[in-house]
């Protein structure tokens, strides 16, 4: 007996919503179950089991196939460049990454010829994009509170995602540019895709139906450059 | 105390010590014994070449993961990224007057850089082997055959091939620009439904067939399917190809093997068949293969080829989870 799929959830609000959809396909957990602290939460039907890690660790449970697919934001997906199927834009968790800096900040070029210097979560999109836009930036890695790198002096701009931007506003800072539309999409693993074809075919099939019925379609994740 | 310094050692490479060593050693013997029961004699090519054996051949991927060095006269050397490659170039200069077919077997390991955020090796043990000019889907089958047969040997039981033919695909792609041709490959080698279906949808591209692709996987019944999409001559030459292969091939291989047509996979330089090789359990796939007629002609000596390759190391890590 081949164990149930197993699916990767980013803990989170965008965990209950990956959850929500799966019990509108018949295929939920167990009411308070998401509560409990067990490693692997089993749907009530027997067809999944779901494993809630850090947003930024689904790609990599799913590239080595220890999950058979996930829910990850584009915006991780872009960052990691995983191995992964990307079969389906499941339509939420819809936000953007954006350029932002400073009410007033000088942008895309900063005067006398300086090299800005960038501070974000996202290195790998934030160096594509520039360079995509043949502007050349210095990164600096910040794992979170990037909003206040233009305040402290640290950097002229920052790449972040928004959702509603008050983050942003509270700090002061002006949305300069778009990197990205990002909503969360279903990931497989290739391996478990071909080995386990029907099933996985099966899931895209409910999951694609439900989230074009039902909600309005998204900002597609194009990236522009 | 053990000096630091010393004791690491560089990201991406390991030692192999007990166990670890008999496992693939015990993969290399079991595939030497069939491949010369086959009639493929064992090449050894070298450890490192002129960057051109690899670059000629390679896509753009490869090519840019190889690793070089400066040689005493200023020319550049890659370690061996592709054994096919090197094999290529060995068949079309050293072994120009050999008469053909030939049938040559190889492992060994194989050098490419890796991206360092761990859990990606540099080195890696590949063993495999290429048919050498004998174009025909005869050719084919005794490659794929000898894929299944090695598998079998092995005793790994659950394990399954997804072939494609390049030729239903590469025509489709022509009509893009190189750019767009890009990401429309990687649309089709991601399964990305809604990228693929902006493709079908626009204007200058009205072609379901795009979308058609992600639904081409199945038992020979996909290719009556696929012969009805196929718009070009080339596209319909894939299917038969396909079709004598599956013809030609015995009830308990064909079990073995899935049509996959969206299957893009692999080596830039195939030109017919391309496959992959999954085994229940591992995450990625285990091994792949495929037709290349144009590359020895690269190196000097026109003939069509084919051949196939296993990951060592993966095989040998199956066994590891098998053992209690």
């Amino acid at each position: 007996m081949k164990r149930p799929l197993r699916i990767a959830l980013p803990k989170g609000r965008m965990m209950d919503q990956a959850l929500a959809i799966w019990s509108r396909v018949g295929s939920g957990i167990e009411d308070g179950s998401a509560a409990s602290r067990r490693l692997i939460l089993p749907s009530a039907d027997g067809r999944f089991e779901f494993l809630p890690v850090k947003s930024q660790d689904v790609p990599s449970y799913v590239e080595a196939g220890v999950a058979d697919a996930g829910v990850a934001g584009y915006d991780v997906l872009l960052e990691h460049q995983s191995d992964v199927l990307q079969p389906l834009d499941l339509r939420f968790g819809g936000c953007r990454l954006v350029v932002a800096a400073p009410a007033g900040a000088v942008y895309p070029h900063l005067n006398g010829g300086t090299t800005p210097r960038v501070a974000t979560k996202y290195v790998e999109i934030t160096r594509r994009f520039f360079a995509g836009r043949g502007v050349q930036v210095d990164v600096v890695y910040l794992s979170g509170s990037v909003e206040i790198a233009p305040l402290l002096g640290m950097a002229h701009w920052i790449v972040d995602l928004v959702e509603t931007g008050r983050t942003l506003q509270e700090n002061g800072l002006e949305v300069l540019d778009t990197v990205a539309h990002s909503t969360a999409r279903l990931i497989v693993n290739r391996a478990s895709h071909k080995l386990r074809l029907e099933e996985h075919q099966r899931l895209i099939r409910e999951l694609d139906a439900l989230t074009r019925d039902t909600q309005a379609p998204s900002l597609t994740g194009t990236f522009q450059s | 105390m053990p000096n630091e310094r010393i004791s690491r050692i560089p990201p991406g490479s390991r030692d192999l010590l007990a166990d670890d060593v008999r496992r693939r050693r015990e993969v290399q013997s079991t595939w030497f014994e069939l491949a010369h029961s086959r009639g493929y004699d064992e090449i050894i090519p070298p450890t490192f070449e002129y960057e051109e054996v690899f670059a000629l051949a390679a896509g753009r991927d490869l090519a840019s993961r190889l690793i070089r060095f400066l040689d005493r006269d200023g020319k550049i050397v890659a370690l061996r990224a592709d054994f096919t490659s090197s094999i290529a170039r060995v068949a079309a200069t050293r072994l120009r007057t050999e008469p053909l077919p030939l049938r040559l077997s190889y492992a060994g390991k194989v050098y490419r850089q890796a991206t360092d955020d761990g859990g990606h090796h540099r080195e890696a043990f590949q063993l495999g082997a290429e048919l050498i000019g004998d174009g025909s889907a005869e050719a084919d089958v005794e490659i794929l055959r000898l894929a299944i047969d090695t598998l079998t040997a092995l005793g790994i039981n659950d394990f399954q091939i997804n072939i494609g033919e390049s030729r239903f695909i590469e025509p489709l792609l022509r009509d893009f620009p190189e750019e767009e041709a890009e990401r429309v490959r990687e649309a089709i080698d991601r399964k990305d439904r809604a990228t693929l279906e902006g493709i079908s949808g626009s204007a200058r591209f009205q072609t379901p067939m795009f979308v058609s692709l992600l639904d081409l996987i199945g038992r020979a019944e996909v290719l009556d399917r696929a012969m009805v999409l196929a718009e070009s001559d080339e596209a319909w030459a894939a299917i038969a190809r396909l079709q004598e292969i599956n013809s030609l091939l015995a009830p308990e291989e064909r079990a073995r093997l899935v049509y996959d047509l969206g299957e893009i996979r692999g080596q830039d330089y195939y030109t017919g068949i391309r496959f992959e090789i999954f085994i229940a359990g591992a995450g990625r796939s285990v091994g792949a293969g495929g037709r290349y007629d144009g590359l020895l002609g690269l190196y000097g000596r026109s003939a069509p080829a084919v051949g196939f390759m296993l990951e060592t190391d993966a095989i040998a890590d199956h066994f590891l989870r098998q053992e209690p």
